[in-house]
């Protein structure tokens, strides 16, 4: 599969409106469009023939010297019929193949973009739960939208039209009676628009506001029952929910009048048509068209009428699917417009010396801004990194620490300077504070670590090395014990051990440890650094340390100390 | 599979039964609102028939105005219905999710500890907010259109046998019975693979958790690209699958369509041919086809219907399988509350091994008896089973050998609220629920004042930095606690656990984050209350403790005391 081109959503991204969005994301799919139209003209017009027929049979059975051959009539309705509802069949299958591929783009969009954006940048924007949020729920939001709202969009501007431009070729007051009831699409649709959104999204809030109240509460569940606070909790649930379900009906009251004065038009609408219709046959008006009025127009216009308001009922039904579209797609547009350099250590680096005794990481004059910030996050920094170092990034929080990391490991690219890389710097092992622990056994975990199969022997001796042998009680199953998510009987301490081992069968020799032991008890840290610096003196590690813990400090020979931003040479 | 179904339907019953007289409301509405569609139909296509026969001088007489009338009540009754057919029905639903998510919760809360943490954060919150609103489905979507398409029908058929022969009626009949069939079929089809396809949907959330969560190691090992491309592949799949599902749903929406449009037909030429030989009138014989046409509406809701009945069901089970474990988990209720609180009721364990898997223990055997007002110290490296081990003393986690016992009653066998109701526990992993320092502090709305509140917060030197805020004990503490520091959290759930004033008292490093001049006045001030309580401390600095406390280190070799 080939990296779909991102096309100039990064141009409009983020200044265009949500809607504008919802339309370039359309534009390279847009043949699904053209053929939904084509269906939805298809279907109107042989309904409209249905309908010709169907008046023109009992106008001739009743009036009509040579009756209409019955069984003809049968089967012409029955190929009308079939023609109508493939049709249709056909225009809302193009409407999901619309939502699909743009859907599928976005996403492989959203899954590079992760990737360009990095670890770091991307903590500071979102976290894991909200991301999986995002890229499944927050899509499918679209899926109304496109296949739906869309083609229900053309239709109700095709549908009447065809109705009324073959009305008028069959019989001309027909076209004006319904014609006479036209002016009202307009007027229906900007009843539906409004306000529409605006109670979508308040409703999408407190219900966003319940949800989060509800999943608090289970997650705290431990807390509650041991507090004997559950049936107390469980009230408060209820009547949380019993308070949503006013403050909703009293919206839903109000919302719900547009729809049914809708419907209302559209139903009094087929009445009066019919009334005045019947009217002018018995004669017993004589105003407007009255007078030519015949039984054929009466059931043509009685059959067509339904039909002429049918799409603008659908429409406003697929509103809705408008409206949370549209909320989706504020905050997808955002999280795909932000700046992506493109992040790989291989690339973004200078050119490497080849001289072995260069430095394995040299950084020059490197200034990285977090965007919206006004001061530096680091500025005009030099870095030399030596092999078989021990270097610890120190200084107070905010000073930069792990920005600096970020960059050495190529996570962030700097606004300014250049990074120089080693041939041998060119991998590194990444620890942070909390080693992320993928769902899987632990043979799949440190697997991870290279793409050749890595024999059982080699894992064993790589978690004895870290300290967490085999052997160990919280390991029932060996190497396959499932671990992940859940991090199932592993105390933090013991996943940082999995991340070292992890580290070690990687076989690179530089290692970046982000804050390796701040999630940890002192006597874990004391542990886990005895068994870091004896592998590093082992193996000729070369490590780079970011952290405030004094325990590190004291281990590391080198040491680099940063001092926190300063704000105030930048205020004016 | 037929018990289950039966199963997770007499559960939706249980559920939705509580509130019927909403939604026989609704459905009679729906059911209003369709016939009334059908009878501006049907009695437009007679009137303008018979205002053309009249009008050519082929009828007598006609009374305009009855007929008229008729169509002007039909339209607007239409419209009022179906206004009303919304609110009622929204209402039900919204009445009907506030029982469930109690239900939900009731169900969860009964869940043992160690139940509820097997299940996945992410599979958890897809089931609970996903399950929970797709069962509202089920009398809304489900039954609601079934109930209100079969009295639609009926009414149809009863005119179309006053009306007609009966083999108009067979038509309408045939239409119905046709359209059921194949939108049961199509749905059946269609939904074979739906339960795969929430299961992908699951595993899918577990890998995207994965990709961000480890994005950095991913990068570092140069398996970002490999693990990126295996996401958008199944992603592929499951999209294809879920399209494949999308058009069975299309297709049976079209084809009951054309089924309902190919009936009317077949009502016209019949009714056109009785006309011809004499046996009805031909206002009566356009009005047949119309009335059958009418029926679109209704029968065209029975796909979707079918469809979500499915996923409905399906949820229906999940949520119920949360009931269900919940009072099979329930031990047998042999609850301590006829003892009075301040009977002899030590905490005590015997021949004590703690752990996860009999042939690995942790820790043990070990007896633990701790006297009143000497707080037990214990101490030891971590992953010697500390915690493990507090976990067992409060009854969470079962023993693999011996006994705890609280009395004479053995802890297992004490339900949790009874449990609770003699020991606080406070453990290491703290999670507080998003609410005020008041809620927090007395969480069953007991009859605490505000004195006792403060006077809690003083001893664990919290009242100044709460005084210090605008709202006081209104004060909320954000999500997972987090307009707090570590250490003002874990001081506030000391604080709560004074306030819950249970003889027996388990803390797990109640005073990390804190600093030792703090540490110093809260143990001080604590003191006095922990007078005639059994505690036992779990910390990793013993000496930073009153040194006349007793110590159990763990990282010695374990003596049986």
């Amino acid at each position: 599969m080939t990296e779909p081109a991102t096309t100039d959503t990064h141009a409009t991204g983020e200044r265009a409106s949500p809607g504008q969005w919802l339309h370039t994301r359309q534009q390279p799919h847009r043949r699904w469009l053209v053929l939904s139209a084509a269906s939805t003209l298809v279907a109107t017009l042989a309904t409209i023939a249905l309908a010709g027929l169907v008046a023109w049979a009992v106008h001739g059975t009743l009036f009509a010297a040579d009756a209409p051959y019955l069984p003809g009539i049968l089967l012409g309705g029955l190929v009308l019929l079939a023609l109508r509802y493939s049709a249709q069949a056909l225009r809302d299958l193009a409407g999901h193949r619309l939502a699909f591929a743009v859907k599928q783009q976005l996403r492989a969009d959203l899954l590079r973009q992760a990737r360009h954006t990095g670890p770091t940048r991307l903590a500071g924007q979102t976290t894991a739960g909200a991301w999986a949020e995002q890229f499944q729920t927050r899509v499918d939001d679209l899926t109304g939208y496109y296949a739906r709202y869309l083609p229900a969009r053309q239709a109700v501007i095709l549908t009447p039209l065809a109705i009324l431009v073959a009305a008028l070729w069959l019989d001309w007051l027909a076209a004006l009676l319904l014609l006479l009831a036209a002016p009202l699409i307009p007027a229906f649709m900007a009843i539906v628009g409004m306000g529409a959104e605006q109670i979508h999204r308040r409703q999408q809030e407190e219900e966003n506001r319940l949800a989060g109240h509800f999943l608090d509460r289970i997650r705290t569940l431990d807390w509650l029952r041991r507090a004997r606070a559950i049936a107390a909790t469980e009230a408060e649930v209820v009547e949380r929910s019993h308070q949503q379900r006013r403050l909703t009906m009293r919206t839903l009251r109000v919302a719900f009048l547009s729809s049914a004065i809708m419907e209302f038009f559209s139903a009094v609408a087929i009445g009066m048509v019919a009334i005045y219709i019947g009217f002018a046959l018995f004669g017993a008006i004589d105003y407007g068209p009255a007078g030519d009025i015949t039984l054929f127009t009466g059931l043509f216009i009685l059959l067509l009428a339904p039909e002429y308001f049918l799409p603008l009922r659908q429409f406003a039904q697929s509103y809705h699917d408008r409206a949370g579209a549209l909320a989706a797609a504020q905050t997808l547009a955002p999280a795909l417009a932000s700046p992506s350099d493109p992040m790989d250590p291989a690339e973004a680096s200078a050119p490497a010396d080849e001289d072995a005794a260069a430095p394995w990481l040299q950084l020059e004059g490197v200034t990285v801004h977090y965007p919206g910030q006004r001061t530096p996050a680091l500025a005009d920094l030099d870095l030399a990194v030596h092999a078989g170092a021990h270097l610890a990034l120190t200084g107070p929080s905010g000073s930069g620490k792990s920005t600096l990391l970020a960059v050495c490991a190529g996570f962030l690219p700097p606004a300014t300077g250049t990074i120089r890389r080693h041939p041998m710097a060119r991998h590194f092992a990444w620890i942070d504070q909390d080693a992320h622990l993928f769902h899987g056994s632990l043979r799949e975990n440190l697997q991870l670590a290279r793409r050749d199969t890595i024999p059982d022997a080699e894992m064993a001796s790589a978690l004895q090395q870290a300290g967490l042998p085999l052997e160990a009680p919280e390991l029932p199953d060996g190497l396959d014990t499932a671990i992940g998510e859940a991090q199932h009987g592993l105390s933090g301490g013991q996943a940082q051990r999995v991340a070292v081992a992890r580290a070690l069968l990687s076989g690179h020799r530089l290692w970046l440890l982000d804050e390796p032991t701040s999630a940890l008890d002192p006597d874990t840290e004391q542990a886990l650094l005895d068994t870091l610096f004896q592998l590093a003196d082992v193996r000729g590690l070369t490590l780079v340390i970011a952290s405030h813990h004094a325990a590190i400090h004291q281990r590391c020979p080198q040491r680099l100390e940063l001092a926190p931003a300063t704000p105030e040479a930048h205020h004016a | 599979m037929h018990n289950e179904t039966r199963a997770g339907l007499a559960f939706l019953h249980r559920v939705f039964r509580q509130r019927q007289g909403w939604y026989w409301g609704a459905w009679g509405l729906l059911a209003l609102t369709w016939i009334a569609g059908i009878a501006l139909l049907a009695l437009s296509g007679w009137f303008i028939t018979a205002t053309a026969l009249a009008g050519a001088g082929l009828l007598a007489t006609l009374d305009l105005y009855v007929p008229s009338g008729g169509i002007r009540t039909a339209a607007i009754s239409r419209t009022l219905a179906r206004y009303f057919e919304r609110l009622v029905s929204h209402e039900a639903v919204l009445r009907s999710l506030a029982d469930l998510r109690g239900r939900s919760f009731r169900g969860l809360a009964a869940l043992p500890m160690e139940r509820i943490r097997a299940y996945r954060s992410g599979d958890l919150q897809t089931r609970l907010t996903g399950d929970i609103d797709t069962l509202d489905a089920m009398p809304l979507r489900v039954a609601g259109p079934m109930i209100a398409a079969a009295l639609s029908l009926t009414t149809t058929l009863i005119i179309a046998l006053w009306l007609a022969p009966w083999p108009a009626a067979a038509v309408l009949a045939g239409s119905g019975v046709a359209t059921l069939a194949v939108s049961l079929l199509l749905a059946l089809a269609g939904q074979r693979r739906s339960h795969a396809l929430v299961q992908a949907r699951v595993r899918e959330r577990v890998g995207l958790f994965d990709y961000i969560g480890g994005l950095a190691e991913l990068l570092a090992y140069d398996r970002a690209r490999e693990h990126e491309a295996s996401l958008r592949r199944e992603n592929a799949d499951y999209a294809g699958r879920q399209r494949a599902q999308e058009a069975f749903s299309v297709a049976s929406e079209q084809i009951v369509q054309g089924l309902v449009g190919a009936s009317a037909l077949l009502m016209l030429v019949l009714a056109l041919g009785w006309y011809r030989d004499g046996i009805l009138t031909a206002p009566v014989a356009v009005l047949l086809p119309l009335m059958t046409l009418g029926l679109g509406e209704v029968l065209g809701s029975l796909p979707g219907a079918w469809w979500r009945a499915g996923e409905s069901l399906e949820a229906a089970g999940r949520v119920q399988h949360l009931e269900t474990t919940a009072t099979q988990a329930r031990p047998p209720a042999e609850l301590l509350d006829p003892l009075p609180r301040d009977a002899a009721l030590a905490l005590h364990a015997r021949g004590l091994t703690i752990g996860f898997r009999r042939e690995r223990p942790l820790l043990g055997p070990l007896d633990i008896a701790p006297a009143r007002g000497r707080p037990l110290v214990i101490s030891g490296a971590s992953g010697r089973g500390k915690s493990t081990l507090l976990d067992t003393l409060a009854g969470e986690l079962p023993p693999l050998t011996g006994t705890v016992s609280l009395g004479e009653a053995k802890l297992n066998a004490i339900a949790t609220d009874g449990r609770y109701r003699h020991i606080s526990y406070l453990p290491q992993g703290l999670q507080l629920p998003d609410t005020t320092l008041r809620a927090i502090l007395n969480p069953s709305q007991t009859a605490l004042n505000d004195a006792a509140l403060w006077e809690a917060l003083e001893r664990v030197d919290l009242a100044a930095s709460v005084r210090g805020t605008d709202e006081g004990l209104d004060y909320r503490i954000g999500e997972g606690g987090s307009y707090l520091s570590g250490g003002q959290r874990r001081r506030l759930a000391l604080a709560a656990v004074v306030l819950q004033d249970r003889p027996v008292v388990l803390l797990d490093e109640p005073f990390t984050g804190l600093d030792t001049a703090t540490q110093q006045r809260v143990i001080e001030r604590l003191q006095p209350w922990l007078q005639d309580r059994q505690c036992i401390l779990v910390t990793h600095a013993p000496e930073q403790l009153p040194a006349s406390w007793p110590h159990l280190d763990l990282a010695m070799p374990l003596a049986r005391n």
